[in-house]
């Protein structure tokens, strides 16, 4: 049964981390992308410490300069029999042009259907990011907030929800070349709950949570 | 159009990883039965005090089928008492949690062949099919047809309903919860729930923080919670506070407010994290705690 527990816990954080920021920055107006994210919490496994690594593959199209649509497959919870999308937009709220900084919100809403017995739910989401310019607009650094809501009032046992908030801060950097981008995200997962003891064996900070590892690769069109 | 095809074929192509499988903790394995002789891991280790001399210690396997088997399955059991008195003894059947083997529970199943005196009650325990000794493999519903084929013994040699405790640990409150509520060969008289699971849906709101249904990730379907609502049997609820497995309130208050039998009494103990109430209470609290709930 503990092993049940850890397990559940460890699918729960893939629920709602496998992957980066979907975008920091909006595409061009017109421009479109497709990215394939690979990453997850780290483990200890052996003597070295390795992310998990689990799939997802987006796409994304400019519909103006500052507001980019995006829609994503996860791949590892289809391997369990749950198809798992995020629907959304990166909108840019601010942009300082000399100070080569902006402010993004990512609304998305998170879907998931289980094939076994037809469960559906739905989990709005709102990244929050801040991002400087650096190496001469070649990259950009960014700082961020990834934010899952719970919507219903009710939970297992028609239990009264209390938490409608789940907050999991991140940092990352983006490397563009002419087509392609490479991001490497670090997101803090689950920071409220203790990740000891545990089968999975998380790298947390100070027995709570777990410290997660993204890779984006990005090809732009 | 193309679109939607193209999701649905997703869906239903999507690959069939289950949980389940991965839920049944098996990996120590084992080739014969040590019990006070094991020195893995165990949760404590009794002195002395608590010997039970070899005569009352019965190791003998049970032919189990379910309704829903082929095939019987062979499990191993082990009883602690005088087996001819089992007409008149009470009985507690103790139904183990999921970590390994009897060697793991055998110093629990001993401390229980002392409630109200050195071997005043039969102790009954089983290896479920996969665990152990036992043939075959894990499944919920085994569960069940295990723990029935335990009790359908116990009738065979003379045991009444009214002189059997149901006792579940962990997941052991599954097959405990489930016989009592839809009794097969016997009815247990009473029910003791030790760290009581809730269920898979309350697992996955625990772990994801979300409400979202264990059906994302199993297919079982233990549901203590519900189940408990039409148990009538006197019961008595005991959990840890810092049980960081099962928590107290998620879980277990979870099961103890949906009790609507005729009896219920709840101890939580202070400082007990999942395996560790008996320790935590003191052997002789937690034996007379058990005690007064049978003699009630």
């Amino acid at each position: 049964m503990l092993r049940l527990f850890a397990i559940v816990v460890f699918i729960g954080i893939i629920f709602q981390n496998c992957a980066p920021t979907r975008f920091v920055k909006p595409l061009a107006k017109n421009q479109n992308a497709i990215s394939a994210n690979l990453g997850g919490p780290l483990i200890h496994f052996g003597n070295a410490v390795t992310p998990i690594p689990f799939t997802s593959f987006m796409y994304g199209r400019g519909i103006a300069n500052s507001t980019t649509a995006f829609a994503s497959i996860h791949t590892t919870a289809m391997l369990f029999g749950n198809f798992q999308t995020d629907i959304g937009v990166c909108q840019r709220l601010y942009k300082h042009d000399s100070l080569k900084f902006g402010i993004t919100v990512n609304p998305a809403v998170n879907m998931v259907y289980d094939k076994w017995n037809k469960n559906f739910r739905a989990w709005p989401q709102l990244d929050v990011n801040i991002y400087k310019d650096i190496l001469k607009d070649k990259a950009f650094l960014y700082i961020g907030l990834t934010n899952w809501f719970e919507l219903s009032a009710k939970k297992a046992h028609n239990e009264t929800q209390k938490n409608h908030a789940l907050i999991n801060p991140h940092i990352g950097m983006t490397y563009n070349t002419k087509k392609w981008g490479y991001t490497l995200e670090c997101k803090f997962l689950q920071m409220n709950k203790k990740n000891i003891p545990n089968v999975v064996d998380y790298v947390g900070i100070q027995q709570k949570g777990a410290v997660g590892i993204y890779l984006n690769f990005t090809r732009r069109f | 159009m193309k679109y939607l095809v193209v999701i649905v074929s997703l869906v239903l192509f999507s690959s069939c990883l289950r949980l389940d499988d991965n839920f049944y903790n098996l990996e120590d394995k084992i080739t014969e039965y040590k019990l006070d002789n094991y020195t893995g891991e165990q949760d404590f280790i009794l002195d002395n005090s608590y010997y039970i001399p070899d005569s009352l210690i019965h190791h003998f396997t049970l032919s189990s089928k379910g309704p829903d088997d082929n095939n019987a399955t062979t499990i191993h059991a082990i009883y602690i008492g005088s087996i001819s008195k089992i007409q008149t003894d009470t009985v507690i059947m103790y139904c183990h949690g999921n970590k390994w083997h009897m060697d793991f529970y055998w110093q629990r199943a001993k401390l229980l062949a002392h409630t109200s005196g050195k071997n005043k009650y039969g102790v009954l325990m089983i290896d479920y099919r996969g665990y152990g000794l036992s043939e075959g493999e894990p499944t919920e519903n085994g569960l069940y047809a295990d723990v029935d084929a335990a009790l359908q013994w116990l009738k065979l040699k003379g045991l009444t309903n009214s002189r059997l405790m149901i006792y579940g640990f962990s997941m052991g409150t599954a097959p405990a919860c489930e016989l009592s509520n839809k009794p097969r060969s016997m009815t247990p008289s009473k029910l003791i729930l030790e760290a009581p699971f809730a269920s898979a849906d309350v697992m996955a709101n625990d772990g994801s923080g979300l409400n979202m249904p264990g059906s994302f990730f199993t297919n079982l379907k233990i549901d203590n919670a519900e189940e408990i609502k039409t148990i009538s049997q006197p019961f008595c609820w005991i959990h840890g506070i810092n049980d960081n497995f099962l928590n107290i309130n998620t879980h277990g208050e979870m099961v103890y407010k949906n009790y609507n039998g005729i009896y219920k009494e709840a101890h939580r103990i202070t400082g007990a994290d999942h395996g560790e109430i008996p320790a935590k209470m003191s052997f002789n609290d937690y034996l007379n705690t058990l005690s007064t709930f049978i003699k009630k």
